[in-house]
């Protein structure tokens, strides 16, 4: 027995079977356990949360040690900076992002930037339409149909000008899209539970990383 | 009149500097790519610490030192960077893995698959007016064609007069798919005009 | 080369250059153009209003500073609505950011100048819980046992509106706002499946066809559609923020989309009409 993949992967069957018994069997002590596992599992995602900014550390060091030409290292130092100065700030005073200074980093930082990259994708979009979106086939000409449709019924005017195209809009949503997105629900489901059930019983082990 | 909010000019700063790479690849928005994965991290480390401490430390200062056996395992998390001692990151992520497929899966039957199916079923296909009528039709055909088009295990499902089935459940998710990306382009302008009416409003102070 | 080819050939930069003056422009000048209030969102609006007074929501942010600017308008609006109608909120987190939205959205609700709430009768905010389906079910299963502390560490014992809050049973909706499809989901799985409760949900536009199914099948009693659904809500509640703001800078910023489109597509037949003959 390889104790250090089996065991893994009889805790991982273990955990599991009692979520999915909690779930199907009402049985109090299925459930206390599963509280139990529950109350576990999220101050393990607490520690979990760590580990990207670890790996952070880990490939910036290094580029920043080997400072090889065109690598940008430079701003590895940027970002290591700013990871350890917003850590320390963080939680130096005890009250974690709930600090004035932390808040105000946040606002100024953070949130524009984030929101800002999220975003930015609207000009991507845009000369996607302007350079690709074509109706080259019918394929293509079917999704073509309903996002030129949608675009139209999302934009005020339109509707403002003749309310037909906004119930156009809302009619596509309705039949078309609850048909073909349930279907693919049903797979999404199916696949969901067929992974699950190879997890749990050992068949899918990438989880487990390297030998 | 110009903000003299130095929080108001970062944040404006910042802005524009995620913005220029839609024009071209440029330094300042290298600068703000960094900061953003660093201070990110930061985010999550901070807020990490915070959970352990309300969900776990709180519990052991309760007297449940049961708990020091989840901070033995969350360190033990950290041993997947050393190349000696890599395996023991596997028991506490087998914990978390099988946590969360448990959590995931049984909900997911019941909800994915046995709701959507009993829906298709049960909906009349005959309603009280023509184009209710058209609906459900239009909503059946779509759900069974679309499920047909994932069975790939059965080749002949795919080819001569059945293959039909399959190739309208193909049309179907196209006139869906187009329609999401409708939805997208909404969302994705929804979102960056948020950013510009930031600096219009709070930085620049024109409207 | 031909005009349709010139056409189709605009730098990089012209075509950023548009898109930026499509949205600027109409923040300049706005039209103040009517909205029409989809089905999704005046579900929501009906469920919530259907409540009686009193009523505990659970209420998830499940979002961050990238969904803010479509998400938080709607979550102000559905907050106004709530507190106008004096149901008791206790607000979560699932998301890392959401503890960083919670204090913007307040500032934008202002519940104890506007309706007289007070914190810790009327509404609570137990902050960010890790783990998103595994916060879920720890929630609905046994709040208390999990839960200590509210989110600046005050402790929940003694908060009268969690006296009477154990779990699912005790929550009359489910309502949350998210751009992560994890959570999404997780609301339907958790609240719904296992406890057969009443969810609304608000994602981005982009996620509204994935979880229709939901809707469609009764396990989402409305959806929150985006910053389309947040101009609803907005609308319906009667206070009207940045989401009907952002409408008439949609109408530009579409309408340019849908000229790329037009011009793309006619330059594309055009010379391929013009190398086929």
């Amino acid at each position: 027995m390889d104790y250090k993949r089996d065991i893994p992967l009889a805790i991982t069957f273990l955990v599991g079977v009692i979520a999915i018994g909690d779930y199907y069997t009402g049985i109090q002590a299925v459930t206390d356990t599963f509280n139990i596992i529950k109350n576990w599992g999220i101050v393990l995602q607490g520690f979990a949360l760590g580990l990207g900014a670890v790996n952070l550390f880990r490939v910036h060091g290094k580029r920043i040690s080997a400072r090889k030409e065109g690598t940008d290292w430079i701003f590895s130092v940027v970002l290591l900076v700013m990871l350890a100065v917003h850590v320390v700030i963080g939680l130096i005073t005890g009250q974690y992002e709930q600090g004035e200074t932390y808040n105000w980093l946040y606002n100024s930082i953070y949130l524009p930037i984030s929101s800002t990259m999220y975003s930015s994708l609207a000009f991507y979009m845009a000369y996607g339409a302007y350079k690709v979106l074509r109706a080259r086939n019918f394929d293509a000409a079917l999704l073509f149909i309903t996002a030129v449709l949608v675009i139209i019924g999302n934009t005020p005017m339109f509707p403002a000008i003749y309310p037909g195209f906004f119930h156009m809009r809302e009619w596509i949503f309705g039949p078309i899209v609850s048909g073909a997105y349930r279907g693919v629900r049903i797979g999404i489901g199916i696949g969901a539970v067929v992974l699950g059930i190879k997890t749990l019983i050992g068949m899918e082990t990438g989880y487990l990383g390297r030998r | 009149m110009v903000t003299m909010d130095p929080q108001i000019w970062l944040a404006a700063f910042f802005t524009i500097a995620a913005t220029s790479y839609a024009f071209r690849d440029n330094a300042v928005f290298k600068f703000a790519e960094y900061t953003f994965i660093g201070v990110a991290a930061a985010h999550q480390i901070v807020m990490g610490v915070k959970n352990i401490r309300d969900y776990g430390w709180t519990k052991i200062m309760e007297g449940q030192i049961i708990y020091v056996v989840v901070f033995v395992l969350g360190i033990m998390l950290y041993a997947r960077f050393h190349r000696d001692y890599y395996w023991m990151y596997r028991f506490p992520i087998a914990f978390l893995v099988g946590n969360g497929v448990g959590i995931s899966i049984r909900a997911a039957i019941h909800s994915d698959f046995i709701v959507q199916v009993s829906e298709t079923a049960r909906t009349p296909l005959i309603a009280g007016d023509a184009m209710g009528t058209i609906n459900a039709i239009i909503t059946f055909v779509g759900a069974v064609t679309a499920i047909f088009h994932f069975i790939f295990t059965q080749e002949k499902l795919h080819v001569g007069a059945v293959g039909w089935i399959p190739k309208i459940g193909r049309w179907m998710m196209l006139l869906a798919f187009g329609a999401s990306f409708g939805n997208t382009v909404m969302s994705r302008f929804g979102m960056y005009q948020g950013r510009v009416v930031f600096l219009l409003r709070e930085w620049l102070q024109v409207i | 080369m031909s005009i349709w080819e010139k056409l189709t050939s605009l730098p990089r930069e012209i075509v950023m250059t548009l898109v930026m003056l499509s949205i600027i422009v109409p923040a300049l000048n706005p039209l103040g153009l009517p909205l029409m209030t989809g089905q999704m969102s005046q579900d929501w609006y009906d469920t919530i209003d259907a409540l009686p007074a009193d009523s505990v929501v659970l209420f998830d942010v499940g979002y961050g500073s990238g969904g803010y600017p479509s998400l938080g308008p709607g979550n102000i609006a559905a907050f106004h609505q709530m507190f106008d109608k004096d149901l008791k909120i206790v607000i979560m987190a699932t998301s890392l950011e959401g503890t960083l939205m919670y204090p913007l959205v307040m500032a934008g609700v202002n519940p104890e100048g506007n309706y007289g709430a007070v914190y810790g009768e009327d509404y609570v905010f137990i902050g960010y819980i890790a783990g998103t389906q595994t916060a879920m079910a720890g929630v609905l299963g046994d709040l208390h046992d999990l839960v200590t502390n509210d989110y600046q560490g005050n402790p929940i014992s003694g908060m009268p509106i969690l006296d009477n809050v154990g779990g699912a049973d005790d929550i009359d909706l489910v309502a949350y706002v998210t751009t992560s499809g994890d959570i999404a989901e997780g609301w339907v799985y958790q609240a719904y499946s296992q406890y057969n409760m009443a969810v609304v949900g608000g994602t981005l536009s982009m996620m509204t066809t994935s979880i229709k199914p939901y809707y469609d099948s009764g396990q989402l009693l409305g959806i929150m559609d985006g910053i389309k659904g947040a101009a609803d809500l907005e609308f319906l509640t009667g206070h009207p923020g940045d989401a009907i703001v952002s409408s008439d800078i949609l109408t530009f910023s579409q309408t340019l989309v849908l000229i790329f489109i037009a011009v793309g597509n006619i330059s594309w037949f055009m010379t391929r009409k013009g190398g086929s003959s």
